[in-house]
């Protein structure tokens, strides 16, 4: 079992023989405790197990402290980098878009972790500032990649904090700039962020983006555009640590 | 002969009024709010009023802020640098280290014999900026005026561990779900903007005298946690949020005077006393 406690949404992956067999995600809110409990009742009941046929559990994420059920806590980073490699053999960048923090990491051909870099000091350097923006113009998260997409003229933003990111915004809609085009400025902001930490590291292909940001096509365009490169994208991009703590467990255990 | 300085600031419209001798005949702060292109003529009107003066007896205008260029009745716009610097240091003739937190951004200045040397400032980033008080005030569900005094009560402040504004937020909201005493959490929040300011001003190498001004000097909570990351005492001015429009309006009058003293006329431009149009 490999259980994920991210900053916003908590991730659990079942492996079986290699396969994964179930996987489920809940909000974290404000106990990381109660949200890592939740995730591994919730698989469990998935599959119609107990915790006796459990073999391992890893856990991993901001949270991992807190799952007090785990065998042994890894850091996100090794996971992500594991997790990346059994989807996409080929990827060497690993670019990660949480809710409070955005990271790159460089993986060798076992996916073991070479290098990274990390950022979290700055919502506008993660996904939470897609989360703000949303919400100021009051469009659902799962909207504004396809919206972004639409545009054809991006709003270039002036700032680069989220808190005033926020006002220049408002600003926007009032001076007449459709909701599309300053989607794909904030898409273009972030996507730039991004593309500093990984030249930090060199670039080095082949890419794929994991995290809640690679649910927003607009996001992933943006970066692409941004690194002038193609990026995988898993079909499941927020369950990617989690499947590599449980292939992790699974191994080593 | 009276001179005025207009400081346009990104929250706050400030108007002074002094006359040759240094005293403030009048002083006006209204806010800026979207259409400050045209509000600046307005709080003009509102200082002259205060000070029984029509605008023709005003003898030279200094604009300044960040909106300076949106006041077609002044006669020389000046950043607000130089105006924060000539203010403060008349105010206090000691000074060494000024620190200015504004609505949206925040300036540290290194003064020597009431000249400029150096600064640092920051205008990315709404950390360290009253723009951090009013997000955290709301938050918490009180008046940012009232943070001040809030938390001059708490006896164990809360740690905030983060710079970036829209993360404190959310430590500071689950503070208040944990049962945290409001009063520590407000203490919290004036540890982490001082810590930001404090951070950002060492940069000049600190020496006293240190002078804070700007809306937030206004909050007694960060001036004593600004004071304790200093290890010194904190000065501020009776209205710390005059001291960009009083140091315009010292400006002008030193423009004046050393005109006068040469016999040379007094450098005006050509100047009218009503809103400005988008295309002026």
């Amino acid at each position: 079992m490999g259980i994920d406690i991210g900053a916003a949404t908590s991730k659990g992956v079942l492996v079986e023989n290699g396969k994964v067999v179930a996987h489920r995600l809940v909000p974290s809110r404000s106990d990381y405790r109660v949200a890592a409990e939740k995730v591994r009742l919730r698989l469990l009941a998935t599959v119609g197990l107990s915790q006796e046929d459990i073999r391992c559990t890893v856990a991993t994420g901001r949270g991992a402290a807190t799952v007090a059920f785990a065998d042994r806590r890894i850091p996100d980073i090794v996971c992500c980098g594991r997790g990346t490699k059994t989807i996409f053999p080929s990827v060497c960048t690993v670019i990660d878009v949480g809710d409070q923090s955005s990271q790159v990491i460089r993986i060798d051909r076992e996916g073991k972790v070479v290098n990274f870099v990390h950022a979290e000091k700055c919502a506008a350097g993660s996904g939470r500032f897609l989360q703000v923006i949303a919400n100021v113009l009051r469009i659902n998260l799962d909207d504004i990649g396809p919206l972004s997409l639409k545009s054809n003229n991006p709003v270039t933003f002036t700032t680069g904090c989220a808190v005033f990111g926020e006002t220049e915004v408002v600003s926007r809609v009032a001076e007449g700039d459709t909701v599309e085009d300053i989607l794909a400025g904030v898409h273009k902001a972030l996507a730039q962020k991004v593309c500093t930490l990984v030249e930090r590291l060199g670039k080095e292909g082949d890419y794929a983006i994991v995290g809640g940001g690679g649910l927003d096509v607009g996001l992933v365009k943006a970066i692409e555009k941004e690194l002038a490169v193609r990026i995988l994208v898993p079909s499941q991009p927020q369950i990617v640590a989690a499947l590599g703590a449980a292939i992790i467990a699974a191994e080593e255990c | 002969m009276y001179f005025a300085g207009v400081d346009i600031g990104s929250t706050m419209t400030k108007v002074v009024i002094i006359d040759e001798s240094v005293r403030i005949c009048g002083s006006v702060v209204g806010p800026t709010g979207a259409e400050h292109r045209r509000l600046a003529y307005k709080v003009m009107e509102k200082a002259l009023q205060e000070s029984a003066l029509s605008f023709e007896r005003i003898c030279y205008v200094v604009a300044t802020g960040y909106g300076r260029l949106n006041v077609p009745f002044a006669d020389k716009q000046v950043t607000e640098l130089t105006c924060h610097a000539k203010g403060v240091s008349t105010l206090f003739p000691g000074v060494r280290t000024a620190i200015d937190i504004g609505g949206q951004d925040v300036k540290g200045m290194k003064i020597i014999n009431g000249e400029l040397v150096d600064f640092v400032m920051n205008d990315k980033c709404a950390a360290g900026t009253g723009r951090f008080l009013e997000v955290l005030a709301d938050a918490l569900g009180v008046r940012v005026e009232d943070l001040g005094s809030i938390s001059l009560k708490s006896s164990r402040k809360a740690d905030i561990s983060s710079i970036c504004t829209i993360f404190a937020q959310q430590e500071a909201v689950s503070y208040l779900s944990q049962g945290t005493p409001l009063e520590d959490i407000v203490a919290g929040v004036h540890d982490a903007i001082a810590s930001r300011v404090v951070g950002m001003v060492r940069k000049l190498k600190v020496e006293p005298d240190v002078v804070l001004t700007g809306g937030v000097a206004k909050n007694i909570g960060v001036v004593r946690a600004i004071e304790e990351k200093l290890g010194c005492k904190v000065l501020v001015p009776d209205n710390p949020l005059l001291s960009g429009a009083f140091g315009a309006a010292m400006l002008g009058r030193k423009i004046v005077l050393e005109a006068l003293a040469k016999g040379e006329p007094i450098p005006r431009s050509e100047r009218r006393l009503k809103e400005a149009t988008f295309f002026s």
